[in-house]
């Protein structure tokens, strides 16, 4: 109850926002104006204390005349743009100047939105809306992330040189693009000298780079110089090297994925790609990005590999399997799951491949997931794949048309089995002739 | 941008009467320029703001099964934005609502509270203060079951209230009706849910007329009017949504309210 009396009290954040007007008049007009509608307004008249402002407020919002007295507001909102931590700030062009050249020029320096006055203040404040509603953050991916670090971060090496004067000088070198690792990081890298034995502590599945204040190669070892391109060069053979891995991990999965071509209830050829190109065609109808359609896209591709370990006879079978038949078939989640374990690239699709048979009512299998357990991604692909199941011909029965599989799924989200918005999507896609 | 402060705590007094119409906008122009000269713009209601309208239900759709036989406590979460928003859940004030609705008549109570309170007493971890009827508990209630955000409705209203509450008279034109993934139990966070997919657009202005005790005359003659010109009487937008997210007809063909 103190929660909610609290909240109620603590309204959102006030948009802050900085107008840079040249005309005293009208820059009092619009800061009534927005005032009027909760936002914080500090005002400029000139382009270079608008910079300052900005720069020293990062408000949520800058409204900038084109015309100033010192520079124009072009050359502001370069400014503005060319700045790592303004940058992101959205600005909106106010200017008597309505001649499309001029707008086109504004929108070009990166401004979001151009309004030409006179305007109405509605049209101002819904345009306001609209700017900062684009320039909010984009939604984060649901599903785990993949354990190696994200592009972009900082690698940890640990710089292992008996002699002091060499191991400082290469640590101040390595400085500049990684983290040094103390006695509790697992390193991404070890740098030893020339022909030294590895420590005894090495970690498994760590890159090793041999340094040399010399050149060249040292008993068929590769020796990496000491000297400024050091880091660098670390650093690509440390990439390059997880990039191996990953390619030798996809292409591991896919033989097993190419050996485990059929199932017990769906038609085999080309199945699992039509599964796949649907599910992502969902997704992006769901607004997903990119990262998680990928995730889609890999995770319906693989998400049977666990029938691979499954006898072929009850693969093979047509027709009804026997209870004991039913239950090993049943495990093909889990054995997918611990095929895909090893795999640290593809950590993100686990949760696909296992649970890409539950259910929203808990009626599903391996583990009864419920509604709020499964991930959208799940859903996503489970929808995918009995859509492509019903509308591809079996040994006992034939295809049914797309509109009729998706009544058969709507009649699905009416017991609780599927999620009514992702066969929404797919309900649009196919009124729509859903090209794939 | 979101919705202004908003007080804490509504309640209708009791049960009060609900009829609904579906009516073309000519019709729509002349009946609420007949309301206008008898009742005052509604201050919380801007005319031309967009009202979001977030339903819950369980993955059984008790509260759709429940609201087709006539009686059903619907639990949503409402935003009032000046631009349409693309997303639902969005930071700033967001009222929560319980509506307990039955044949002809009606019970809201609603608490503006802001959106990570919503969010929180949607997963089950905020209380609310004292409520009037009982509708919170029942709400709670539900959300046990496991009710979570499955459809979304977005329109512009035009409202007329009368001083003293005892009547309300509203227009709801450029109705959509959305669908709304699931959400994991893990979407803890603030960041706003992205509509799913357009299930539907009514291109008609649905009339609702809201009422304690008596109509006075001229509201006689007007719910008159509405019901010779409706075009067809209809459900409410709960019902009409949940039948376009489960393809149960388009939406508007059954009639359960008068």
């Amino acid at each position: 109850m103190k929660a909610i009396e609290e909240a109620v009290r603590s309204d959102a954040p006030a948009t802050r926002v900085v107008v840079v007007e040249d005309d005293q008049a009208s820059a009092d007009v619009l800061q009534r104006r927005l005032q009027a509608n909760g936002m914080v307004v500090s005002v400029a008249h000139d382009g270079q204390r608008g910079i300052e402002l900005v720069e020293e407020l990062l408000p949520d919002l800058v409204l900038l005349d084109v015309m100033l007295p010192d520079t124009d507001g072009y050359d502001v909102c370069l400014r503005i743009k060319s700045n790592a931590a303004t940058s992101p700030i959205p600005v909106i062009f106010l200017s008597a100047r309505g001649e499309v050249v001029d707008k086109v020029r504004g929108l070009s320096c990166g401004a979001a939105d151009y309004i030409t006055k006179p305007f109405q203040a509605a049209e101002l404040l819904a345009r306001i809306d609209a700017v900062l509603g684009q320039a909010r953050n984009p939604r984060t991916p649901r599903l785990g992330r993949p354990i190696e670090r994200a592009p972009g971060e900082r690698l940890v090496a640990r710089v292992a040189i008996t002699d002091q004067a060499l191991r400082e000088h290469v640590e101040q070198l390595l400085l500049s693009r990684f983290d040094l690792a103390d006695s509790s990081d697992t390193p991404d890298v070890v740098l030893v000298e020339g022909n030294a034995a590895l420590p005894a502590d090495l970690p498994e599945d760590v890159a090793v780079v041999r340094v040399s204040t010399g050149r060249g190669a040292n008993d068929g070892n590769e020796v990496v110089p000491v000297d400024a391109q050091l880091p660098r060069i670390v650093d690509l053979l440390v990439r390059e090297r997880g990039l191996d891995h990953d390619l030798q991990a996809a292409a591991e999965a896919l033989i097993v994925l190419a050996a485990a071509v059929g199932s017990h209830d769906r038609p085999s050829t080309g199945h699992g790609e039509r599964v796949a190109a649907r599910a992502v065609q969902i997704g992006r109808a769901l607004g997903l990005d990119e990262s998680a359609r990928m995730t889609i896209r890999l995770g319906a591709l693989l998400r049977d590999v666990g029938n691979a370990r499954l006898p072929a006879g009850i693969i093979a079978k047509s027709g009804e399997l026997s209870p004991e038949e039913r239950a090993m078939l049943e495990r093909h989640p889990i054995l997918g799951e611990e095929i895909l374990t090893g795999f640290k690239r593809l950590s993100g699709l686990l949760p696909i491949v296992r649970h890409h048979h539950e259910r929203l009512d808990g009626t599903g299998y391996p583990d009864g997931l419920r509604a709020e357990q499964i991930p959208l991604e799940v859903r996503i692909v489970s929808v995918a794949d009995r859509f492509e199941a019903l509308v591809a011909d079996r040994a006992d029965r034939p295809a049914v048309s797309e509109t009729e599989a998706v009544r058969i799924l709507q009649s699905a989200v009416s017991r609780g089995e599927l999620d009514a918005a992702v066969v929404a999507a797919l309900a649009t896609q196919v009124r729509s002739g859903g090209a794939r | 941008m979101s919705t202004p402060a908003a007080p804490a705590h509504e309640a209708d007094a009791e049960r009060r009467h609900e009829h609904r119409f579906q009516v073309s906008e000519s019709i729509a122009r002349l009946v609420m320029r007949t309301t206008a000269n008898n009742l005052p713009l509604s201050r919380d209601d801007r005319p031309y703001q967009w009202s979001t309208t977030t339903y819950c239900d369980t993955v059984n759709w008790s509260i759709f099964r429940a609201a087709e036989k006539g009686s059903a406590m619907q639990l949503r979460i409402r935003e009032y934005h000046r631009t349409r928003p693309r997303e639902v859940l969005n930071p700033g004030t967001a009222w929560i609502e319980f509506k307990d609705d039955e044949q002809d008549t009606s019970l809201k109570e609603r608490f503006g509270v802001s959106m990570d309170v919503a969010r929180s007493f949607l997963r089950g971890e905020a209380a609310l203060p004292e409520p009037d009827h009982g509708l919170a508990e029942r709400a709670t209630l539900l959300l046990r079951q496991g009710a979570r955000p499955v459809a979304v409705t977005q329109y512009n209203r035009l409202a007329y209230n009368s001083l003293d509450s005892s009547l309300r008279i509203t227009a709801d034109h450029n109705l959509m009706y959305f669908a709304l993934p699931w959400e994991t139990r893990a979407d803890a966070d603030d960041v706003p849910s992205p509509l799913g997919s357009l299930l539907a657009m009514e291109p008609n202005v649905i009339v609702e007329m809201k009422w304690y005790a008596e109509l006075p005359h001229w509201a006689v003659d007007l719910h008159a009017y509405l019901k010779e010109n409706t075009r067809e009487e209809r459900p409410s937008k709960f019902i009409v949504a949940m039948r376009w997210l489960l393809g149960e007809t388009d939406g508007t063909k059954k009639t359960k309210k008068k």
